[in-house]
């Protein structure tokens, strides 16, 4: 197999998805980043003072954080080229037809209105920095759901949020981190009440507009006891000459005996740090599962974590990296194992091609107390030509004389005995290809809805499904 | 934080003064500057470039920290050294000259013997010297076979340059071992360096140098042993700590095949860094046989560089900590040449509140078509406040390999295992005794000197003994 080969089989579909509308923005911070912008983004919310005084503790933590090191790259961030909140439209809407023309015209082209209509029980769209777009079945709304713009949520559910809101990743646990609660415009809030189960996924849209627009969006999900939920995001963005920067932060509060699933694809273009901290509390007999694709984006950091504090609480991970030419997606996961009889389980596969870079870092901890942990841990990478790199580097620390964990990593090319067996079968080369690459994906696109999956595949930029039909 | 914000309440029950607070990675000790370079240089007649390129190695040293990879960074712990006021040897012998000790035990071809700054026993079998096979000291060979000595050494292309604490020893070091095997020579028995550390406020650190030339073959095998008994002090004083930091360089050329064992019991207050580093050549092979018994904290650090075509590299290394121990273990290994092959094995049995770090990282460059490689890193923990780290890495620059892979578990005993035992009338003390040495035994049986495989096995067995009996849970007297 040559290379340029694998370039057609696996061509770049993004540019389809890459459009830029010029919007006049009716409100917008200037460039850069001091502490008058992060008053003005209060102000221009009419936020509480508590939430002004959280922004700027998490603004000071920030200056004061040094950049990590152990992943290379960040230093060339200008952050003083971003333009920190942007406000496309003046209130959030409550139907469709309200949206502004040429926005709806942008999300129509990426197929929100069928994917709702058909399948998904809301949809939350972020166009830049404020959702304006937001809907929910009304039978949830009367089983109490909660679903809506985290800045609504701050206001209408006050209590819920503060109680809930920088519990789970403080400020002060990273740069990033500290960077979002200063500067943090939008998300999704979802709330599900005490035994409530969301029989559909909700999904939510997040797209970044606008060059050098920075999106900090700060997505909150509380699921109290014995609820069920499942979230499903997922990310375009249209390409720029310049870099763009998205700084989320995720927290998913699971109460005793919830069962939460968050699914993510992230398509962003090649110009966009995701620089992203996601991070689930599993309290007792909960189950966490993170289900988390990066395609796009020029370096993707993050690492969807569970931190499993109460008894029996499950976490499941698995994380799909895709890194093409210019790419580096480092990525991973990580299993705090805090309480007794707590079980987790990471997969990780990840394709590197075109000179692309796809790192698995990962973290499983055992703390003292958490007796009678089981754990695996399993990464496969795949790389399609001799230019792209892959790396392994995950951390095991295990302070439990009697904790079950297995660790496997493989990484590896596609054999030439399962392309020549395919082959021999009547396929061409391509379609063999292809369906050595889907197998080795499937662990992740089997966890999809159905529908979803096609919009993946419209979304994604691989052509890695499908031509085989 | 300084001490004196500490509480008062604390203050008055500390009976024994705590050491400075230092950061986990700071290092415990001040002795190395550019004078003492140059005094050792001085000291020993060294010639200008020798002294250069110590004083080149503490340039390195003083500019680096001591973990220069950030994937580690969060796993070094230097804190249970105390060695602020140690102090290096600075004055050495060249050593007596080959054959003037006699006592040489029928089953080795080689023996040096060095204790603290003594040189003690140095020997070589008639058909090693006849084979024109070398065991000498670095003074020696300064005098013997200068330009060979230089090229060998010169550069410091021997000892990993990214390392502050290989920098160290390069720059420092006040004994030296050199082994030469000519070309084509197969030594059948093994060679024997043994190293005696132990005294109190010493720093004893040292160099093996270990060159097998085109289609050699030899066996070699390390002991770092502890210099005398453990010293007593009046009640209520510490005995200081001692520090050895020892180097194994090794150079393959083409076809030439090693079997390197080190045996590590030094005493209990001892502080121990170790640095292995062997380039292979073209179709060499090197097997390595690594068992870390004693010591308080062990950083040990080993670098295969497979350069050279169809060149292999094996190692296996074991831990048994108790105590308080500490055992900081990295491996590096670079595969550079094509169709190359590196099998690595950790594992590690703990008991007590002992910790083990086992790094590992397989790097394949663009160069390594065909690598084959494995990692494996396993952990046994014996108690609960034991704690085992592994952090086996990849990192692939060519996808073009049979085999790259690695694989981890930490787990407590087999229950399992433990009633079949116990089901044929053996004790659940002695059932885990021998599930544990078990555990270890792959590394036990591949230390290619007898004498060596049978005392390790002793050795182990004394440790269990004087750690771990009447631990099982259950048993009379069962420790927390």
């Amino acid at each position: 197999m040559t290379s340029s080969q694998t370039r057609e089989l696996v061509a770049d579909r993004r540019e389809q998805y890459a459009f830029h509308d010029d919007i006049a923005y009716l409100r917008e911070t200037k460039r850069g980043l001091t502490r008058e912008t992060v008053e003005e983004i209060s102000a221009i919310k009419a936020e509480p003072d508590w939430m002004l005084q959280s922004r700027l503790r998490a603004y000071d933590h920030f200056l004061k954080r040094p950049m990590p090191m152990w992943t290379d790259g960040l230093d060339k961030i200008d952050f003083d080229k971003i333009v920190y909140y942007r406000k496309p439209s003046e209130r959030e809407e409550k139907s469709w037809d309200d949206v502004p023309d040429q926005i709806k015209a942008t999300f129509e082209r990426l197929g929100i209105p069928e994917a709702e209509r058909k399948f998904l029980a809301g949809v939350g769209a972020q166009y830049d920095s404020e959702v304006v777009y937001h809907s929910v079945k009304e039978e949830l709304s009367k089983l109490g759901v909660v679903f809506m713009g985290t800045d609504q949520a701050l206001k209408e559910y006050p209590e819920i949020f503060r109680k809930h809101y920088g519990t789970v990743v403080p400020h002060e646990d990273n740069k990033f981190s500290a960077l979002n609660g200063a500067v943090w415009s939008g998300g999704s809030f979802v709330y599900v009440p005490k035994g409530v189960e969301v029989p559909l996924p909700l999904q939510a849209y997040f797209r970044i507009n606008g060059e050098n627009t920075g999106q900090f969006e700060r997505t909150l999900i509380v699921v109290e006891e014995g609820a069920m939920v499942h979230y499903i995001e997922g990310c375009t963005a249209p390409i720029y000459a310049t870099d763009s920067l998205h700084v989320a932060v995720v927290e998913v509060v699971a109460l005793p005996g919830s069962k939460v699933r968050y699914t993510t694809i992230q398509n962003w273009s090649n110009d966009v740090y995701n620089l992203v901290t996601k991070r689930a509390h599993a309290h007792t007999n909960a189950k966490v599962e993170w289900i988390d694709a990066n395609t796009g984006s020029r370096k993707t950091v993050k690492f969807p974590s569970i931190y499993l504090r109460g008894e029996g609480a499950s976490a499941d991970i698995i994380s799909v990296a895709v890194a093409g030419k210019g790419q580096h997606q480092d990525t991973g996961a990580k299993a705090i194992h805090l309480a007794p009889n707590t079980t987790s389980r990471i997969v990780s596969k990840s394709v590197s091609k075109d000179g692309g870079r796809a790192t698995y870092r990962g973290h499983l901890k055992v703390s003292p107390g958490a007796t009678g942990v089981v754990a695996s841990v399993r990464c496969d990478a795949l790389m399609l030509d001799d230019e792209s790199r892959s790396d392994t580097y995950p951390y095991i620390d295990i302070q439990e004389d009697d904790t079950t964990m297995t660790h496997e990593a493989t990484v590896g090319k596609i054999s030439a005995e399962q392309i020549f067996y395919l082959m021999s079968r009547g396929l061409t080369e391509n379609e063999a290809q292809n369906l050595v690459i889907q197998g080795f994906l499937e662990v992740f696109t089997k966890e999809l809805p159905m529908e979803y999956a096609i919009e993946f595949n419209r979304l994604v930029k691989l052509e890695m499904e499908g031509s085989l039909g | 934080m300084t001490s004196s914000s500490a509480p008062a309440g604390e203050a008055t029950t500390a009976a024994r003064p705590r050491p400075v607070r230092r950061a986990a990675g700071d290092l415990p000790f001040t002795f190395a500057d550019r004078d003492l370079a140059l005094a050792l240089a001085s000291e020993r007649a060294e010639p200008d470039w020798l002294q250069d390129d110590r004083v080149a190695a503490w340039q390195a040293f003083d500019a680096m920290p001591v973990e220069s990879n950030q994937l580690y960074t969060p796993y070094v712990d230097l804190r249970a050294a105390v060695l602020d006021r140690i102090q290096p040897w600075i004055q050495t012998a060249s050593g007596p000259e080959a054959g003037t000790i006699t006592d040489l035990p029928d089953d080795v071809d080689a023996l040096i013997e060095v204790r603290e700054d003594r040189v003690v026993g140095l020997a070589l079998s008639p058909a090693a010297t006849a084979a024109g096979v070398v065991l000498e000291t670095f003074g020696a060979a300064l005098t013997r076979d200068p330009d060979g000595f230089r090229a060998d050494i010169e550069g410091g292309g021997t000892l990993p340059a990214d390392d502050k604490l290989a920098q160290l020893v390069r720059g420092f070091w006040s004994q030296g071992v050199r082994v030469v095997i000519p070309d084509g020579v197969h030594l059948v028995r093994p060679i024997v360096v043994r190293w005696r550390s132990g005294n109190p406020g010493r720093a004893m650190l040292t160099r093996t140098l270990v060159h097998l030339g085109a289609g050699a073959q030899a066996t070699l095998v390390e002991e770092q042993l502890p210099s005398g008994a453990d010293v007593d002090c009046a009640e209520g004083e510490t005995v200081p700590q001692g520090f050895f930091h020892g180097t194994t360089e090794v150079i393959l050329e083409a076809d030439a095949r090693l079997a390197a064992a080190s045996i590590q019991d030094l005493g209990e207050r001892q502080v121990a860094f170790q640095h292995r580093h062997a380039r292979i050549g073209n179709g060499a092979s090197l097997h390595w046989a690594m068992a870390q018994l004693g010591g308080r904290l062990v950083r040990s650090r080993v670098d295969n560089r497979l350069e050279g075509d169809r060149s292999s590299v094996e190692q296996v290394e074991i831990v048994f900590g108790t105590g308080e121990q500490l055992f900081d273990l990295t491996s590096y290994t670079r595969h550079l040449g094509r169709d190359t092959t590196g099998n690595l094995l950790s594992k590690g049995a703990l008991s007590d509140r002992s910790r083990v770090y086992m790094k590992g990282l397989i790097t394949i460059e663009k160069s390594a078509v065909g690598t084959d490689s494995y990692l494996g890193e396993f952990g046994m923990n014996l108690s609960r406040a034991a704690r085992a780290v592994a952090i086996p890495s990849l990192e692939i620059d060519q996808p073009d390999c049979r085999r790259a892979m690695h694989s981890s578990s930490v787990g407590p005993i087999d229950s399992n295992q433990l009633f079949y035992l116990e089901s044929r009338g053996i004790s659940p003390d002695d059932a885990r005794k021998f599930i544990v040495l078990g555990f270890l035994e792959p590394v036990v049986a591949r230390v290619p000197l007898e004498a060596a495989q049978v005392r390790l096995r002793e050795l182990l067995e004394a440790k269990w003994a004087a750690g771990m009996a009447g631990t099982a849970p259950g048993a009379a007297g069962a420790a927390a």
